[in-house]
Order: structure tokens, then sequence, then C-alpha cells
């Protein structure tokens, strides 16, 4: 019977999806993606998965929501109810093509059982020792997340470090 | 053929991969391309989740999908930042107006 | 941390610190950047010199990666050492060299972090047992290499050698990466002294395609025929650089994976023929395009053409111990050769050899050594040229007695063109001023390589002794002797009829003006020596050819973002359905 939260989860997320990208006003869009993030916590938390479940919901429904609205704000919210650039039938057959291909590839390969037990494994274990390498390149990527942003944010000030060496050279 | 959670997961997995690619597809606002990024990552996290309790490690699953979220998560910051200089230098968010890589 | 483990790590470590150092600190002040390099340079160089006395056939392991990559293990065996006390050794020279040269260039911090990065890189390529961190090392430097040669990057003579110089050695890079992975599907792991001690772990049909393929990556790092035409165009980096990386250490790096690899391929039906005759070829045509080239360093870099060619050959005809020798005795002479004609243009102002002239006079110091290099490169004996190269000849003849003819004529050929380079830039009527001598931190490179051209023949005991059987190298079957013995194989017959030869070619240019009548009958293949046999042409065919393919593709570039991500959504869609099929 339980299979119905399962549904009931994966329908909502799906349907704030397609609400996300359809939705006409920017901010709205952020809005509904927060939902789709709550849902998708719900099924891993289904699935047997708090501590993962948990940290998306904080991630994908605060702080990228956050950042959105942010964004949003700098950027400026207009409408876009503007016409595809694409011929219309192409981005369908496309995703039709790759959404069936890849589902007939896995699902038809999929041991017909339910859901297997619960396994045995540790999630600190997991990532603390097993995967430490993983844990530093995260490090890093955050590092580099930073940098980027810090540079991708300075304007103006590239044009004044540039004058000072020019200055040093004529004084040597 | 009986529907057993996996097939939902992965069902579910599989479309949101699909909604967030017609997105990408389909949209003209810089922001809403940021917008599809994420819903891709979560279908994958979802299939990585499901994959780590078939195979009864859950705890590797769940590392895996950490990274991924990690990893997303500043793909969204410096996308976002992007997408504001943008607006500041071009004055437009809409990707008709930023072809300047046309040859 | 065992020793060999930590002069290891200081060995690749010390330049690679010093590369970011350099880097960090900038371009405030000219002179931290050259005392820095300097500073990394020479501890480097100690560090190698160190290690040389900890070899040994076991490896060191620094860390496991785990997985694919294996763990990052270096073997501090003869082969790799001696290979990277040259780097290391002749590197700090060349930076010391460059203190006097680069004076008054812009961007020294990007010069030398490239350079020490490229040093760094060097050693490690040679040091490691793992065949994935090779690929690696030998990948960066081709990346320095090209950062280097194209350093002026307002000239675009430079920016095209540059380029030209990194497509030709990174289709070689493949061959390399292709090799480890095969021998990752046979045998589970990296570590290639898995492959050198037992060839037939890797099934018999791919093995030969690695042999060949390792072939064509070395030939294309070394510039070997017929990939020969980048190391010419690649004169345009400073001279330092030239001496550093296309005398003394990156061209090297394929006659080490010949070398290294031996044990693996001989048995390979044709491979060791097959690099013979590339040596063979390689050594006559570049030696032909030296005699008539007027570009002072263009004569240097086909000389080494030449001169690799002869190691090719060994290798190809089983002297590994003698192509290691002349490696040897080539990074030193070479490197003197290149320093010192970098102090004569740096002098002078130009690298055409018809506008100097008479410079002996104005410059004596730089004559001196120059000369010293030049009877070592011709093969005068009492220097090291003389006694490697007929160690190679003599390997040549017992191989194959037909090719050592063509050798001899080769060598004949070398003393032709040293003479002449000399005799033009030196002697003869002055045709432009020396802004005097060389400075005095390029006379404190130059002395120590003058003296080892006159030496390091002395060092042939030890140096087999390093690369033997019982203590280091247990798969390539060479023994140790005591420096006489060697020595003594050398004089005999055809030791003999090599120096008439060279004495021959010297007189040739002596007496140019009497044999004018054989130089206007071979006029034609001068011709065809100064456009180097075509292959110019077939290089500038193909980039033709390449960019006009280009030009049919751009209407793909229609910079809307759609568009481009139809591209990447059918791309995944077409790999998709190929693994669906082949499930």
């Amino acid at each position: 019977m339980e299979i119905i939260w399962y549904v009931l989860a994966a329908a909502g997320a799906l349907a704030c999806a397609i609400l996300a990208i359809s939705a006409k006003r920017l901010l709205v869009s952020a809005i509904w993606l927060a939902g789709c993030s709550a849902l998708v916590a719900l099924l891993m938390y289904l699935l047997g998965a708090p501590e993962i479940a948990v940290i998306e919901l904080s991630v994908g429904a605060g702080l990228v929501t956050v950042l959105f609205v942010f964004a949003i704000n700098i950027a400026g919210d207009e409408s876009t109810a503007l016409p595809v650039p694409l011929p219309k039938p192409i981005p369908w057959v496309l995703v039709i093509g790759l959404i069936a291909l890849i589902g007939w590839l896995v699902i038809a390969q999929l041991s017909d059982g339910a859901l297997a037990g619960q396994g045995s494994d540790n999630f600190y274990v997991a990532l603390w020792s097993q995967r430490y390498l993983d844990v530093l390149l995260q490090v890093a990527i955050i590092f580099a997340g930073v940098l980027g942003m810090m540079g991708l944010l300075a304007e103006g000030k590239k044009r004044h470090v540039e004058e000072t060496p020019g200055s040093d050279e004529e004084k040597a | 053929m009986n529907i057993y959670i996996p097939h939902i997961i992965l069902g579910v997995a599989f479309l949101l991969l699909g909604v967030g690619v017609y997105a990408l597809l389909a949209t003209r606002n810089l922001i809403k391309v940021i917008v599809a990024l994420q819903i891709m990552v979560k279908g994958a996290m979802l299939a990585l989740v499901l994959a780590g309790r078939e195979t009864s490690q859950p705890g590797l699953g769940q590392t895996l999908a950490l990274t991924v979220i990690v990893a997303d998560t500043i793909v969204a910051v410096i996308g976002l930042t992007l997408a504001v200089q943008i607006r500041r230098r071009f004055g437009s968010l809409d990707v008709k107006d930023l072809t300047r890589l046309k040859r | 941390m065992s020793t060999p483990a930590i002069l290891i790590l200081l060995t690749l470590g010390l330049p690679w610190l010093g590369a970011v150092v350099v880097w960090a600190v900038g371009d405030r002040t000219e002179k931290i950047s050259h005392t820095l390099a300097v500073i990394f340079a020479v501890l480097a160089a100690v560090a190698g010199l160190g290690l040389l006395l900890q070899t040994g056939p076991e490896s060191v392991q620094l860390a496991d990666l785990g997985g694919v990559f294996g763990p990052i293990s270096f073997t501090p065996d003869g082969l790799g050492v001696f290979l990277a006390v040259v780097a290391t050794f002749i590197g700090s020279l060349a930076v010391i060299f460059s203190v006097n040269y680069m004076h008054g260039e812009k961007q020294l911090s990007r010069y030398y972090a490239y350079m020490l990065f490229f040093i760094g890189a060097m050693v490690g390529l040679v040091l490691t047992s793992n065949m994935l961190l090779m690929f690696f090392f030998w990948e960066i430097t081709a990346l320095c290499s090209y950062a280097l040669i194209s350093f002026n990057s307002d000239d675009p003579k430079a920016v095209a050698g540059g380029v030209k110089a990194l497509i030709m050695t990174q289709i070689g890079g493949i061959g390399l990466l292709l090799g480890a992975l095969a021998l990752y599907i046979y045998t589970g792991q990296m570590d290639f002294n898995v492959l050198l001690a037992n060839p037939d772990v890797v099934h018999v049909k791919l093995l030969p395609v690695m042999a060949y393929g390792f072939l064509v990556a070395a030939a294309a790092k070394s510039a070997q025929f017929p990939f020969q035409t980048w190391l010419p165009d690649a004169m345009e980096a400073p001279t330092p650089i030239s001496a550093l990386i296309h005398a003394a250490t990156m061209v090297n790096a394929g006659v080490y994976l010949l070398a290294r690899f031996y044990p693996a391929f001989h048995e390979v039906p044709g491979w060791t023929l097959a690099v013979m005759l590339v040596g063979l070829v390689t050594a006559l045509l570049a030696a032909l395009m030296a005699a008539v080239a007027n570009d002072l360093k263009r004569v240097l870099a086909y000389s080494t053409v030449s001169q690799l060619g002869y190691m090719v050959y060994a290798v190809g005809s089983g002297g590994i111990f003698a192509s290691q020798f002349h490696l040897l005795s080539h990074s030193v002479f070479k490197a003197l050769l290149f320093l010192a004609a970098g102090a004569v243009i740096h002098a002078v102002g130009t690298r055409n050899m018809r506008q100097m002239g008479g410079l002996g006079k104005q410059m004596p110091f730089t004559r001196v050594v120059f000369i010293i290099g030049a009877l070592a490169l011709a093969g005068i004996p009492v220097l090291n040229g003389f006694w490697s190269k007929e160690l190679i000849l003599e390997v040549g003849l017992k191989f194959a007695p037909w090719s050592y003819v063509l050798m001899v004529i080769g060598a004949g050929l070398t003393a032709f063109y040293t003479y002449r380079m000399v005799s033009m830039v030196f002697y003869g009527e002055s045709h432009s001023h020396a802004h005097g001598d060389a400075g005095l931190a390029m006379k404190i490179a130059l002395a120590p390589l003058a003296l080892g051209a006159l030496t390091t023949w002395l060092l042939a005991g030890p140096f087999a002794k390093l690369l033997s059987t019982e203590t280091t190298l247990p798969y390539h079957g060479i023994e140790a002797a005591s420096t006489f013995h060697i020595l003594e194989e050398v004089i005999s017959l055809p030791t003999l009829i090599a120096l008439v030869v060279v004495v021959l070619g010297l007189l040739g240019w002596v007496f140019r003006s009497k044999l004018s009548g054989l130089g206007r009958a071979l006029r034609g293949l001068g011709w065809a020596a100064d456009n180097s046999f075509g292959f110019e042409a077939i290089n500038r065919g193909i980039v033709r050819g390449i960019s006009s393919a280009a030009e049919g593709l751009r209407v793909t570039q229609t910079g809307l973002l759609n568009w481009n991500v139809v591209g990447i959504v059918a791309g995944l869609l077409i790999v998709i359905a190929i693994i669906a099929l082949g499930a």
C-alpha cells in the first residue's frame, strides 16, 4: 500500500518541474523549483536515504532558491512568453527519442523484483573513509566556485591593476 | 507486468531528465536554462540513490549523490553570476540577443 | 620514507615548487626572478646528483590512487636516473645562461616558470614506472615546449613554430596512451616492468600495434623521419630553450622510450629493422640539410636531428648501451654548441651565418668552447663524441654491414658541415661587429659543458655499471665492464676507416673551391635539401586541406544556444543508440 506515497510524490515532482519551466515569471519558476526539490527530497527519504534527503532539502529548496531570488532581483524579472527559436518538432523528437532509448535500455534489464532490502552500509563510513578523495574534490570545487564568482563579480578593478606595472617600468 | 517501486523511481528520474532537456532546447531565457539544469540533476540524484539501495550500498549511493549536489550547486552559483554579468553588459537575458559567437 | 623516495620527490618537486614560486612572485623585479630560478634549478640538480648514489631496481611508491590509475610509482634505475641528471644539470646550466641572455626581457616569470615546470616534468617522465603517469608527463613536456617556443608571442613565426611542434608531438602522445590502455586491459595494472619481463602478457596481435605505435610516438617526439620538420621551425625559441629542450632533454624522450621498451618489442617481426631504418634515413637526410642551411641555429637543429638518428639507429641495431652513451655525449656537446651559438647571436644580433665571420678575434672565449663542441660533434678523437659515435658504428657493423657504410658517409657529412659552420662564424672576413664576448653568467654555464665534452668519455665504465643487469636494469642485458675494456673495443679497423672518412669530410670544406666541379654536380641534391626534401610542401598541403574543411563547417556556428544544445543532445542520442545496439 505504501506504493501510493511513491506515486504521489513522483507525480508531484514531475508536475512541479513542468510548471517551473512553463511559468511566465521567473520568480514563480524559482518557487516551483523549490517545490520540486522538496518532493524529490521526500522521495529520497522514502527510499531509505534520510541524510541525503535532508541535505537536498536544505540545499535545493533553500540555498538554490535564495540564489535564484537574488539573481532575479538583480537581473530583472521579465516575462518570457516569446516563441521558441527552433522549429517546433525538433525538441519533441529529440526528447522523446532520448527518454525512450534510455528507458528501454535500463528498465528492460531491471530485475523484476520489488525494492531490495535495506543495505548494510553506513553513510558516514562511506563518505569519510571510502570516498575521502571525493570530499577533497568537493572542497576544491567549492573553492573554485567561490574564486570564480569573485572573479566574475569584480568589475572596474581590472583597469586599475593594469596601470600600475606600466608606471613601474617607466621608473626602472 | 507489475509496476514496482524501482520502476516508478526510474521512470520519474528519466522523465525529469526529459523535462530538463526539453527546457534546455526550447527556452529563451538564461535563468530558465539554470532551472532546467537543476531539474536534470535531481533526476540523476534519484537514480543514484536508487542504485545504491538496489545494490545494498545505500551509503555509497548517498555519497555520490552528495558530490553531485555540491557540483551542481556550484554550477548554479557560477551560472547565475554569469547571467547577472551578462545582463549588465548586454542589457538582455534573451538568448537571441547573445549571438556574438556566430561566424 | 626511504632515501631514494625523498630524493626522487626532491628532484621532481623542487623544479615544480620553483615554477609556482617564480610565477607567484611575478614580474616586479627582474633580479628576483633570475635569482629564484637559478636557486631552484641548482637545488634540483644537486638532488639529481644525489639520486645517482641511490639507484636500484626496486620501485618506490609515493601514493596509491587505486583503480585504473594505479600507484604513483617511480623506479630509480640507471636509465631513468642518468636522464634525470642530464635534465636537471643541463637545465640548471641553461637557467644560469638565461640570466645574461634574457636580460631586460619582459614577462620573465612566465619564462622561468615554464622552464622549471618543464625540467620537473622531464624528470618525472624518465623516472616513473607507471605508464599512465608517463603519458601525463609526456603531455606536460609537450605543453611547456609549445609555451616556450612561442614565448615571443608577438612574433607570428614563433607562434606558428610552437603550434607546429605541439601538433606533431601530440600525434605521438596518442600512441603512448593507446599502449598504456592496452597494457591495463591485459594485465590489470599500469606498471610497465611487467611488460618488460614478459612481453607475451599482451595479446599477440596487439603487441606489434603497440610496438609500431611507440615507434611513431618516439619518432614524432625526437623529430625523426618523417616528422623532422618541427624541430628547425622551433628554433624561433630563445636560445637557452633550444639548448634545454631541443638538444638535451625533450628530444631525448623519444630515444628513451625506444631504449626503455626495447626488451618488450625487439621480438616483434620487423620492428628492429624499422627502427634502424628510421634512424639511418633521418641521420643522412638531416646531415644533408645541415650542410646547405645558412641560419646558425638551423644548422644546429638539423645536426641534433641527425645525431638523434644515430642514436635511434643504435637502438634498432641492439646497442642500447652505445645509444645511451652517445645520448650522454650529445647532450653535453649539443647544449654547449647551442649555448655558445646563443652567445654569438646575442652579441651580433643576427642568426644568419653569411652575416657573421671573423668573430674569433672579437669573442675568444666563445670561439674556444664552440670549437671544442664542434670537434666533439665531428667525432675527432679524444673528445667524447668520438668514442660514443664509434661505438654506435661498431654496433651497426655487427647488425647490418651495408648500413655501416651509409652511416660512415653520414659521419663524413657531419664533419663537413661542422667545419663549414665554424669557419663561417669565426674565421674569414668580418661582416658584422660583436658587442663584446659572452657575459659572466654565460661563461659560467659554458665552462662545465666544455669540460664535459673533453672528459665524459672517461665515465664509460661507471656508466655501464649503472645500466647493467646486475645493478639496475634487469631486462636489458647490458653488461658492466671497465672503461678501458669498453674503449678498447673502439680502437679497431672500422674505427680507422671512419676516421679517414671524417678527415675527408673536413678537407672537403677546406678545398671546396677546388671541388667546385663536384659541387655543381650535386647542386640538384643541395636544392632538394634546402627545401627539406618536399616535407614542408606536404605540411603546407595538409594545413591548407584542414583549413578549407574547417571553413566549410562554419555554417554550423549559428551562435544560438538552442542549436548548440541540439548538437549535444543529438550526439548523446547517437552514443546511446550505439550502446543499445550492442546490448
